[in-house]
């Protein structure tokens, strides 16, 4: 019984495994940009750009003005 | 420049909570912290009265006052926001803020309570307009998104108004000219069959 195992590991091919250093590569890679992309998000705005006004009197918020002076 | 306020049409409050409600789940609000809170004076009594608080965005905010780590900062609209990152959690805050707006989602001695959690006016943090660290951290941005806070927006008998200060001042203005104020209100007499004085 022995034997045989021996005969089969002889006989793998070792770069089968090739698709999944591959799919390694892949994974980080992506990780790498995702991670990126949070840094990206979460950095914070710059001070004179928190304290802007983010205030506008868009239609929205004409309607909403309207109906309250029901 | 506008400057952004909330008013309370205390004649037209009908303490449905639901400000509380619309706050607490548009803002994914943890459990414990209600950034918007409904009082009653007089609760059952003849002249009972409620009233939506929340943080008021105060001019020269007492808050920002005595904080040590300098979190707090108020923009061109006068809305008044603090940084998450900043906040150390030691509760001056909470006891200098007349109205009780901030609070904190643990319930533990000095820094360890976690980072103080307030009104935004709807109008995010520190982070880009938007992100999803915003989102996570204060809530949505609705004043950037065009819109203004969502408790005073679906208030049903439009007692809560938000938004600029000098228009709603003069929306409640023509109401009170309109209807009369408290027990000088058309039919206040007949519905109540008294004369109440505030």
């Amino acid at each position: 019984m022995s034997t045989t195992k021996d005969e089969k590991r002889e006989t793998v091919d070792p770069a089968r495994r090739n698709f999944l250093r591959a799919g390694l590569v892949g994974a980080s890679a992506a990780a790498v940009g995702t991670g990126a992309g949070v840094a990206q998000a979460q950095a914070s705005e710059s001070d004179s750009e928190k304290k802007k006004a983010r205030y506008k009197e868009t239609d929205h918020v004409k309607k909403y003005y309207a109906t309250n002076r029901y | 420049m506008a400057r952004m306020k909330f008013l309370c049409d205390a004649d037209r409050c009908i303490e449905c909570n639901a400000c509380v409600t619309a706050c607490k789940n548009e803002h994914e609000v943890p459990w414990g912290i209600n950034r918007r809170r409904v009082v009653t004076i007089n609760d059952g009594k003849p002249g009972e009265r409620s009233v939506s608080m929340a943080c008021m965005h105060c001019t020269d905010a007492p808050c920002a006052s005595v904080c040590p780590v300098n979190c707090f900062y108020t923009t061109a609209d006068a809305v008044v926001l603090h940084s998450k990152d900043l906040c150390i959690g030691c509760g001056y805050c909470f006891y200098a803020c007349p109205f009780g707006a901030p609070q904190y989602p643990k319930t533990a001695n000095f820094g360890s309570r976690g980072k103080m959690d307030k009104c935004t006016y709807c109008a995010g943090g520190p982070e880009v307009d938007g992100s999803q660290a915003e989102l996570d951290k204060y809530g949505r941005n609705r004043l950037a998104e065009g819109k203004l806070p969502l408790c005073a927006e679906m208030c049903s008998t439009k007692a809560l108004l938000a938004g600029d200060g000098d228009i709603i001042a003069q929306i409640y203005s023509q109401r009170v000219a309109k209807r009369g104020y408290g027990s000088g209100a058309w039919g206040w007499k007949v519905a109540y069959k008294e004369t109440i004085s505030l």
